[in-house]
C-alpha cells in the first residue's frame, strides 16, 4: 500500500484542526482512508437533535474519485435507503477533486435539511414525503428520536 | 496570510502550487498530478473541478494548458516573504517508480539501477543493510579460514624450503656421480693411448734398426763386388763364389720380395664412444628434471597443496565475499597489487591475473631450468599469490555461473563509480578488498556520526552520483606518491582509530595492517616490479579477460532473474552447509533449466543435494579446463577419484535426462507426424470429395471420357501388378466391358483393350512405390474406420479412385462411367490383391458380384435401393418417358446418377462408393450406348445431335446404314440444328463434289487470310478460322458472313504467334493453339481472353508447336502437341488430364500429328501427317484403329492434315500432299475423295484444317490459296 496521499493527510489535519460545526470525522486507527463521521441532525429538520453516525472511506484514487460515505444510523430520508446508501449527486456523478471530505460531510448535512423527493433512493420515504409531508416528516422525527439520540 | 496561502494552494492536492496550469475557466491546477489525474482520457478532456467546466485537452496533453506565470509569481514572492524553503522537489518530474508503479518523485537506486521512489529505495537501503551484516557475520565466521590458510601457507613455505633443498642435494649428488665416472673414464682412455703409443713406437723403432742394417750389409756386399768380383784375380775359389753368389742371390730375393707392412703402422686409434657425443653431452646436460606438476594439484601431496578448500572452496562464503564486494561497492576484488583504479574492478583484474598464472603452471611444467630460474626469482611469493588468486578467481567463476553473486554484472559495467573508493586506499593484496576504513569518505560518514554510533561501517551511498571526483589513472601512481598518501592515510587512520568508533573492520586487525602497511612501503623496490609484471600479464590477458567478460554477461542475466527472489529471501545464506547446498540446489534448479532449456526432467531436478554435486559436476564439465583444478580444490569434500567417477556418472544421468525428452519428443513428432499425415490424407481424400473442380455437372454426363482418364492415372499409377493379376485383371475388363457393351464385333478390340492395360501396367514397376504408399493410405484410412476393415476393398478403391488424381477430379467421372469403374476396379483390385490374397477370390469379377458386394456388406439393401429410386425418380425419369423402349437403361443410368449421389455417400461414409458403383455397373452394363444417350438426357445436357443417340459407342449401327433418329433426341435437342437428320451422309457426301462457296483471299482485312490453319465450327455454325499469319482469329456465319475476329501478334493474353488450329467447345468458347507461343489460350465466345496454359517443353501440360485442337462434348480439350509427337489433353480449365502416343510409326505412336478430331461417340482422330495415316484411339489413348498409308491411291495419304468427324463418325481427310479431301466410313473404309491441286474451286493448294458442320457441309482450309472452301 502506497502511503498516504498530502491531500489526505492535509485533509485530515485540517478536520481535526478546524473541524466543521456540527460535524465529526475522525480517521480510523488502523485505516487513514476510513473515518467514523458523526453529523448532528441540522437546525428546523426533523432530524435536529439527532446524532447521525456515517462512514466515509477515500477510495484508493481519491481525490479523483469520490468518497464512499454511508449512515450507519438508521433515518428516515427520502434520498437515503435503508441500508444508509445516500443519493446525493456530488457523491456520484457530480464529484469533483475540489471537494473535500468537509464539503461532502456538509453537502450531507445540508441534504439533511432539505430532502428532495423527487430524485428518491427510499421510494416509499419519498413517496409518503411527497403525498403526506407532515407524516413523513413525523415518521423522521420519529426516527430519529428512536435511531438517533439514544447513544 | 491565510487566505493568500489559500490562494496558492491548489484545489486537489490541498499542496503549494507547482506548476500551476491555467485552466479556460481560469481555474488553475498543479500540473502534476492534479490536473493528470482529471483527465478523462476517452473524451480527451478534462473537468474542471471547480467550476465542472469541461475543456478539451490539448494536442499536447495537459502540459499545453498555460502555466499560470502569475501564479507562480505569487508563489516565489510568498517564498521570499515567508523564508521558507522552496520544495525539495520542485523542478523535478515525478516519475513512475521502477518499483512499485506509483508516482512519485523519484530518484536512482544504486541497488537496483533503477529510478524509484523513496519509498522504495529506503526499503532497498535496509535491504542492503541488512544484507551487509549478515554477510559480515559470515565473513567473521569465515575469517579464521583465512587464517588458517595463513598457517598452511607458512608449512608450506617450509616443506617447500626443505624440499628443494633436498632437490639440490639430489642434484649435487648427481653432478657428483657423473663427474667422478667422467672423470675415471678419461683416465682411463689416456692410458690406453699412451700405452699403445709406446708399443708402437718401439715396433716401429726396431724395424727401422733392421732397416738400416740390410741396408749396410747389402751395401757392403754390393761395394765388395764390385770391388773384388770383377777382377779376374783368382783370389777367390769356386766355393767362395758360390757362397757369395748364393748370398747375392738371396739379397735379390730378398729385395724383390721385401714389402713393408705399411697397414701395421698406419693404423690409427679412434676414440670410439658408445653414445653419440651430442646426446651424451645432452643426456648429462640434462641430467635430471624437476617436475613439479602433479604435485600442485594431487592432494596426496601435501606439500604445496593449494589452501584452496577454506575459504576460496566454500561457495557460500565465497559467494557472500562477492556480494560483500559489490555490496559495499568496495572493489572487492580490485586491482590486486596495482592500485590503478580503473581497472576492471572485480573480474576483469582478475581475469587479468589468469593468463600469468597459466603461464606460471607452464613453467613449472617445462623443465628444471626454467624452473629453477623462476623459482630462484626474487619473486616466487609474488608467484604464490597469483596462484591464489587464480583459484579465487576460479572459484568466483564458480560461484557466478550459477549466478550466485547478485549484483556482480553491474560491478562487471563498472558504470558504478565506487563511492567509497579511493586511490590512497590500502587494499587487500589478494582480494583487492579496500579497507573500508582508509576511505576518506567513509571516515567522513563516521565522523558525522560520531554522536550517532548505530551507523555502521558503510554509508548508504547518497542519492546523487558521487561527488569525489573520478580519478581514473591508466598506470598505477609512483611508487612515491603512494607511499606518502598511504602514511597519511596510516596516520589518520591511527587518530581516527583512538577517538572515534571504528569499524569492525578496522578493529579486527589494525596492527597487523599498518604492520604490513609499513613493510610494503618499506619494500619499495619489488612492489612496483611486482605490479609492473601484473599489467603485463594484464595487457596479455586483454582478449581472455573479454571473453570472460562476455561469458559473465551471459550469466548477468540469470543473475537478475534470480536477484528479486535473493534480495528478499532473508534465509539466502545460513550457516550451516547443507542448508546451504539446499539453497543452492534451488538456484542451480533455476539455472539448469534455463541451460538445458528443455525444461524436461524437472522432477529430478527437485531432489536437494545429490542434484546440486550433480549441478556441480555438470558445470565443471561444460567449464572443461578448469574442472580437474576446481575438483582438486574441492577435495575436501571428497577424493579426487569418488569425484571423477561420479562426477561422469552424474553428467551422463544428466545427458540422459536431458536426452531422452527430445527422443520423446521426436517420437512424439513422428506420431503426430503420422497422423497429421493420416489427416492430411482423409483431408486429401475428402478434398478430393468436396474441393474438386466441377466442370458442369452437365458434362459429367458424358460419360465416356472417364476411360481416358482412368487409362491416364492407371497408366501413372498402376504397379504391382504380377501376371496372374493382370489377367486377372483382363479377363475381369472383358468380361464387364461384354457385358457392358454387348456389341458383336466390339469384343476382340475390347480385350485387346484390356491386354493392353494390363500390358502397360506391367511396363512400369518403378511406380512401385506410388502404390505402396497409396496402399499405406489405405490402410490408415482403414484404420480410421476399422468398422470398414472388411470392406478394405471397397475402401481401397476408393481411396484408389480418390487419392489418386486428386488435381484433375476425376472421382466424379469415375462414379460416373462404365470404362472408368472398370478400370478403377480393376486397379483396386490389383492393389487390393497385392495387400490381401484372400479377398481376390471374391473380387468382383466373379460371376456374382452383387452377391459379392452383399457378402461385404456394401450398401445395405435399403441404401441401394434407395440409391437406386431416387435416382430413377430423379436423373431417369425423363428418359424412360421419352424412351420406354429402352428402360433397361435405367439401371446403367442410376449408375451416372448414383455418382453424384456416391460422392455424397462417400463424403458421409467413406469410401464405399465405388462398390456401389460397381453394382451399378455390373447390374446395368447391356444396352449402354442407349443409356449414355438417356443418361444425357436425363442431365440435361443438350445433344449435339440426335443421330449421336443411335451412334454412340457403336459404329455398326452406323455401318447398318439405320440412322437413328429417334424422336425422344429430337425432342431433347431440339434447339440445335439437325439437318442431316433424315437423309442418309453417306449419299449426302457422295454428293459432294462441288464447292459451295469460299471465304476470304490473301490480305490481312477483315475477311482475309494470310496462309489460314485451322478451321471449325461453332455450336451456332459459325465458322472460325486460325488465320495463322495475320495472328487472328476470324469468325464468319454459317454463310460465310464476315462476324468478328480478334487477336494480334504477340505473346501476351489474348496475342497469337501464327496459331495453327482453333476449336469451339460446346458453350461456344474459342480454344485456340497459339503455336509459336507454344500454349493453348480460351477465349469466351465473344472473344475475350479467357485463360491461357501450357508452355514451350516436353513434359506434362507443356507443348512443341501445338498444332490441331478440338474439343469434345464435355469440353475437354485435345491437342496435337505436334512436335512433341503426341495428344496431350486437358480439362476445359486447362489441367492436364492425360496424353498418348509418342515418336514413332508404330501403332498408337505419332510423328507430326497435325490435326485431331473427337466423335460424339469419344473416338479421337488423329492425323499422323508423317505416317501418313489416320489413328482413331479411344479416349484412353488405346488405338482403335488407324488406316491409311503413303500414297496416292484411294484411301492413302501424302501428309494428311486436316480431320474432322461428323456426328455419324464419318471421317473426313485433308490430304494434304494429295491436295484432296477424303472421305472415310466411320471403320476407316474408304468412302469417296475430291479436289486436287489447283487454285480454282474445289482445287487446293496446301491443305490445311477441315471441319464438318452438322448440316453437312466440309469446311476445307485451302492454306496457299489464303481460302475457306465450303462443300
Amino acid at each position: 500500500m502506497a502511503a498516504l496521499p498530502r491531500r489526505i493527510i492535509k485533509e485530515t489535519q485540517r478536520l481535526m484542526q478546524e473541524p466543521v460545526p456540527g460535524i465529526s470525522a475522525v480517521p480510523d486507527d488502523s485505516n487513514a482512508r476510513y473515518f467514523h463521521v458523526i453529523v448532528t441532525g441540522p437546525e428546523d429538520s426533523p432530524f435536529e437533535g439527532g446524532l447521525f453516525k456515517l462512514e466515509l472511506f477515500l477510495p484508493e484514487d481519491y481525490p479523483m474519485s469520490a468518497p464512499k460515505v454511508r449512515f450507519i444510523t438508521k433515518i428516515y430520508h427520502p434520498n437515503i435507503d435503508r441500508l444508509g446508501r445516500i443519493c446525493l449527486d456530488i457523491l456520484k456523478d457530480k464529484w469533483s477533486p475540489a471537494l473535500q471530505i468537509r464539503t461532502v460531510l456538509l453537502s450531507i448535512q445540508a441534504l439533511l435539511s432539505a430532502p428532495n423527493p423527487d430524485d428518491p433512493l427510499a421510494n416509499d420515504v419519498a413517496e409518503l414525503w411527497k403525498v403526506n409531508e407532515s407524516e413523513a416528516i413525523r415518521n423522521a422525527k420519529e426516527w430519529t428520536r428512536r435511531y438517533a439520540m439514544d447513544n | 496570510m491565510e487566505q493568500f496561502e489559500q490562494l496558492l494552494t491548489c484545489a486537489i492536492c490541498l499542496d503549494r502550487y507547482r506548476n500551476p496550469k491555467l485552466l479556460p475557466c481560469q481555474h488553475s491546477f498543479c500540473m502534476e498530478p492534479c490536473l493528470e489525474g482529471l483527465v478523462d482520457y476517452v473524451r480527451r478532456q478534462v473537468k474542471c473541478p471547480e467550476c465542472r467546466a469541461e475543456h478539451r485537452i490539448p494536442y499536447q496533453g495537459v502540459q499545453g494548458f498555460p502555466t499560470n506565470v502569475t501564479l507562480q509569481r505569487f508563489l516565489e514572492l510568498h517564498i521570499e516573504i515567508t523564508g521558507e524553503l522552496p520544495d525539495p522537489t520542485s523542478g523535478q518530474v515525478m516519475e513512475r517508480c521502477n518499483v512499485c508503479s506509483e508516482k512519485a518523485y523519484c530518484s536512482f537506486c544504486s541497488h537496483c539501477d533503477k529510478k524509484i521512489c523513496e519509498e522504495c529505495k529506503g526499503a532497498h537501503m535496509e535491504i542492503l543493510r541488512r544484507e551487509i551484516s549478515r554477510i559480515n557475520n559470515q565473513i567473521r565466521r569465515g575469517l579464521h579460514r583465512l587464517q588458517d590458510t595463513l598457517a598452511l601457507v607458512e608449512k608450506n613455505t617450509q616443506s617447500i624450503q626443505s624440499n628443494c633443498s633436498s632437490v639440490s642435494e639430489e642434484v649435487e649428488e648427481i653432478y657428483r656421480r657423473l663427474s667422478k665416472a667422467v672423470k675415471d673414464r678419461t683416465e682411463y682412455l689416456r692410458g690406453e693411448i699412451d700405452r699403445y703409443l709406446g708399443t708402437e713406437m718401439r715396433s716401429l723403432t726396431n724395424l727401422k734398426q733392421n732397416l738400416e742394417q740390410e741396408i749396410s750389409n747389402i751395401l757392403s756386399n754390393c761395394d765388395l763386388a764390385d770391388k773384388h768380383m770383377n777382377e779376374s784375380v783368382d783370389i777367390w775359389d769356386d766355393c767362395e763364389l758360390m757362397d757369395a753368389k748364393e748370398i747375392f742371390l738371396k739379397t735379390v730375393d730378398f729385395i724383390r720380395n721385401f714389402e713393408y707392412e705399411n697397414t701395421d703402422y698406419s693404423r690409427r686409434v679412434r676414440l670410439v664412444l658408445a653414445h653419440d657425443p651430442n646426446q651424451l653431452v645432452l643426456h648429462v646436460a640434462g641430467f635430471g628434471d624437476l617436475n613439479l606438476a602433479n604435485q600442485h594439484f594431487s592432494q596426496g601431496s601435501g606439500m604445496l597443496q593449494p589452501p584452496g578448500p577454506g575459504l576460496m572452496r566454500s561457495k557460500s562464503d565465497h559467494r557472500l565475499a562477492t556480494q560483500f564486494r559489490q555490496q559495499e561497492e568496495r572493489g572487492y576484488d580490485r586491482g590486486g597489487y596495482g592500485d590503478n583504479q580503473d581497472e576492471p574492478l572485480l573480474g576483469g583484474r582478475k581475469f587479468g591475473e589468469r593468463p600469468k598464472t597459466e603461464r606460471y603452471t607452464d613453467r613449472y611444467g617445462r623443465g628444471g631450468n626454467d624452473y629453477s630460474d623462476d623459482y630462484d626469482d626474487t619473486r616466487p611469493a609474488r608467484s604464490r599469490y597469483s596462484r591464489f588468486r587464480r583459484h579465487a578467481q576460479d572459484n568466483d567463476s564458480d560461484s557466478e555461473q550459477p549466478g550466485r553473486g547478485v549484483r556482480f554484472t553491474e560491478q562487471q559495467k563498472i558504470e558504478r563509480e565506487k563511492v567509497l573508493d579511493t586511490e590512497d586506499v590500502a587494499r587487500g593484496p589478494l582480494s583487492g578488498i579496500t579497507r573500508l576504513a582508509d576511505s576518506p569518505r567513509v571516515m567522513k560518514k563516521l565522523q558525522e556520526n560520531e554522536s550517532g554510533k548505530k551507523k555502521e561501517k558503510e554509508a548508504p551511498p547518497p542519492s546523487q552520483p558521487a561527488p569525489q571526483p573520478k580519478i581514473v589513472p591508466k598506470r598505477p601512481p609512483p611508487p612515491a606518491n603512494r607511499q606518502v598518501s598511504e602514511e597519511d592515510e596510516i596516520a589518520k587512520i591511527k587518530k581516527q582509530n583512538k577517538g572515534a568508533t571504528t569499524s569492525a573492520e578496522t578493529e579486527t586487525r589494525p596492527v597487523e595492517r599498518v604492520a604490513a602497511e609499513e613493510r610494503h612501503t618499506q619494500r619499495k623496490t619489488p612492489a612496483p616490479e611486482a605490479i609492473s609484471s601484473a599489467e603485463e600479464s594484464d595487457d596479455e590477458s586483454v582478449t581472455s579477460l573479454q571473453q570472460q567478460q562476455q561469458q559473465q554477461q551471459q550469466q548477468q542475466q540469470q543473475q537478475q532473474q534470480r536477484k528479486t527472489a535473493k534480495t528478499t529471501t532473508t534465509a539466502r545464506r545460513p550457516s550451516d552447509a547443507g542448508h546451504i547446498k539446499s539453497t543452492r540446489s534451488a538456484s542451480s534448479d533455476s539455472n539448469t533449466s534455463t541451460e538445458t532449456s528443455t525444461g524436461s526432467s524437472n522432477a529430478v531436478r527437485s531432489t536437494g543435494a545429490p542434484f546440486t554435486t550433480e549441478e556441480v559436476k555438470q558445470k565443471y564439465l561444460s567449464r572443461g579446463g578448469e574442472a580437474p583444478q576446481e575438483r582438486t580444490r574441492k577435495s575436501s569434500t571428497g577424493s579426487t577419484k569418488e569425484a571423477q567417477p561420479q562426477k561422469q556418472f552424474q553428467s551422463r544421468f544428466l545427458h540422459n535426462k536431458t536426452a531422452t525428452p527430445p527422443a520423446t519428443t521426436a517420437k512424439d513428432n513422428d506420431e503426430t507426424e503420422t497422423s497429421s499425415e493420416e489427416e492430411t490424407e482423409s483431408e486429401e481424400d475428402s478434398d478430393d470429395n468436396t474441393t474438386t473442380p466441377k466442370p458442369d455437372t452437365k458434362e459429367m454426363a458424358k460419360t465416356d471420357i472417364g476411360a481416358l482418364l482412368a487409362r491416364s492415372a492407371n497408366a501413372r499409377d498402376s504397379s504391382t501388378e504380377n501376371a496372374r493379376r493382370s489377367s486377372r485383371d483382363e479377363s475381369s475388363s472383358t468380361y464387364t466391358r461384354s457385358r457392358y457393351t454387348a456389341p458383336k464385333e466390339d469384343s476382340p478390340p475390347r480385350s485387346r483393350y484390356g491386354r493392353r492395360t494390363s500390358a502397360v501396367q506391367d511396363d512400369e514397376p518403378p511406380r512401385y512405390g506410388y502404390t505402396s504408399r497409396f496402399l499405406n493410405k489405405s490402410k490408415s484410412s482403414a484404420a480410421l474406420q476399422p468398422e470398414e476393415e472388411d470392406h478394405r476393398y471397397g475402401s481401397t478403391l476408393a481411396d484408389d479412385s480418390d487419392s489418386k488424381y486428386p488435381s484433375s477430379g476425376r472421382s466424379r467421372y469415375m462414379a460416373l462411367k462404365e470404362r472408368r469403374q472398370r478400370l478403377a476396379r480393376s486397379k483396386s483390385s490389383q492393389q487390393f490383391g497385392d495387400d490381401e490374397d484372400i479377398e481376390e477370390q471374391l473380387s468382383p469379377t466373379s460371376s456374382n458380384p452383387t452377391a459379392y458386394l452383399a457378402s461385404r456388406g456394401y450398401g445395405s439393401a435399403a441404401s441401394s435401393g434407395y440409391d437406386l429410386s431416387r435416382s430413377r425418380s430423379s436423373h431417369a425419369l425423363k428418359s424412360r418417358d421419352n424412351s420406354p423402349d429402352r428402360s433397361s437403361n435405367a439401371t446403367e443410368k442410376d449408375g451416372a446418377a448414383l455418382s453424384s449421389w456416391a460422392r455424397y455417400l462417400k463424403n458421409k461414409y467413406g469410401n464405399r462408393n465405388s462398390g456401389k458403383d460397381k453394382e451399378s455397373t455390373n447390374s446395368g452394363s447391356p444396352g449402354s450406348s442407349s443409356s449414355t444417350t438417356a443418361r444425357r438426357l436425363s442431365l440435361g445436357l443438350p445433344l449435339r445431335s440426335s443421330t449421336e443417340l443411335g451412334s454412340s459407342d457403336d459404329d455398326q449401327k452406323n455401318m447398318q446404314g439405320s440412322p437413328t433418329t429417334p424422336p425422344t433426341a429430337a425432342t431433347a435437342a431440339a434447339g440445335i440444328a439437325v439437318a442431316v437428320a433424315g437423309t442418309s451422309p453417306r449419299s449426302q457426301y457422295l454428293q459432294k463434289c462441288q464447292q459451295l462457296f469460299e471465304i476470304g483471299s490473301r490480305g490481312s482485312e477483315a475477311g482475309c487470310f494470310t496462309w489460314p490453319r485451322g478451321v471449325a465450327v461453332g455450336p451456332d455454325n459459325s465458322i472460325v478460322v486460325a488465320d495463322s499469319s495475320n495472328h487472328r482469329v476470324q469468325v464468319f456465319d454459317s454463310n460465310g458472313r464476315f462476324l468478328k475476329e480478334f487477336g494480334q501478334y504477340g505473346n501476351g493474353e489474348g496475342e497469337f504467334d501464327c496459331l495453327a488450329g482453333v476449336a469451339v467447345n460446346r458453350i461456344g468458347q474459342y480454344i485456340i493453339a497459339d503455336r509459336y507461343n507454344h500454349r493453348i489460350q480460351v477465349f469466351d465466345p465473344s472473344g475475350r481472353f479467357l485463360r491461357a496454359f501450357g508452355s514451350q517443353g516436353t513434359a506434362d501440360g507443356r507443348f512443341n508447336y501445338p498444332w490441331g485442337i478440338t474439343t469434345d462434348a464435355l469440353g475437354f480439350i485435345y491437342v496435337c502437341d505436334k512436335e512433341n509427337h503426341r495428344v496431350q489433353v486437358f480439362q476445359s480449365d486447362g489441367t492436364f488430364v492425360g496424353k498418348f502416343g509418342s515418336m514413332g510409326s508404330r501403332e498408337g505412336q505419332l510423328e507430326h500429328p497435325h490435326y485431331i478430331a473427337v466423335s460424339n461417340t469419344n473416338r479421337v482422330v488423329v492425323s499422323d501427317s508423317n505416317n501418313h495415316r489416320i489413328q482413331i484411339f479411344d479416349v484412353n489413348g488405346k488405338v482403335l484403329s488407324s488406316f491409311g498409308s503413303e500414297g496416292s491411291e484411294d484411301g492413302q495419304f501424302k501428309f494428311p492434315r486436316g480431320v474432322a468427324v461428323d456426328d455419324q463418325g464419318y471421317i473426313c481427310v485433308a490430304d494434304s500432299g494429295n491436295n484432296r479431301i477424303q472421305i472415310f466410313h466411320p471403320d476407316g473404309t474408304f468412302l469417296r475423295s475430291f479436289g486436287c491441286w489447283g487454285i480454282g474451286k474445289g482445287e487446293f493448294k496446301g491443305l490445311e484444317g477441315v471441319a464438318m458442320t452438322p448440316n453437312g457441309h466440309i469446311l476445307v482450309c485451302d492454306r496457299e490459296n489464303h481460302r475457306i472452301q465450303v462443300f
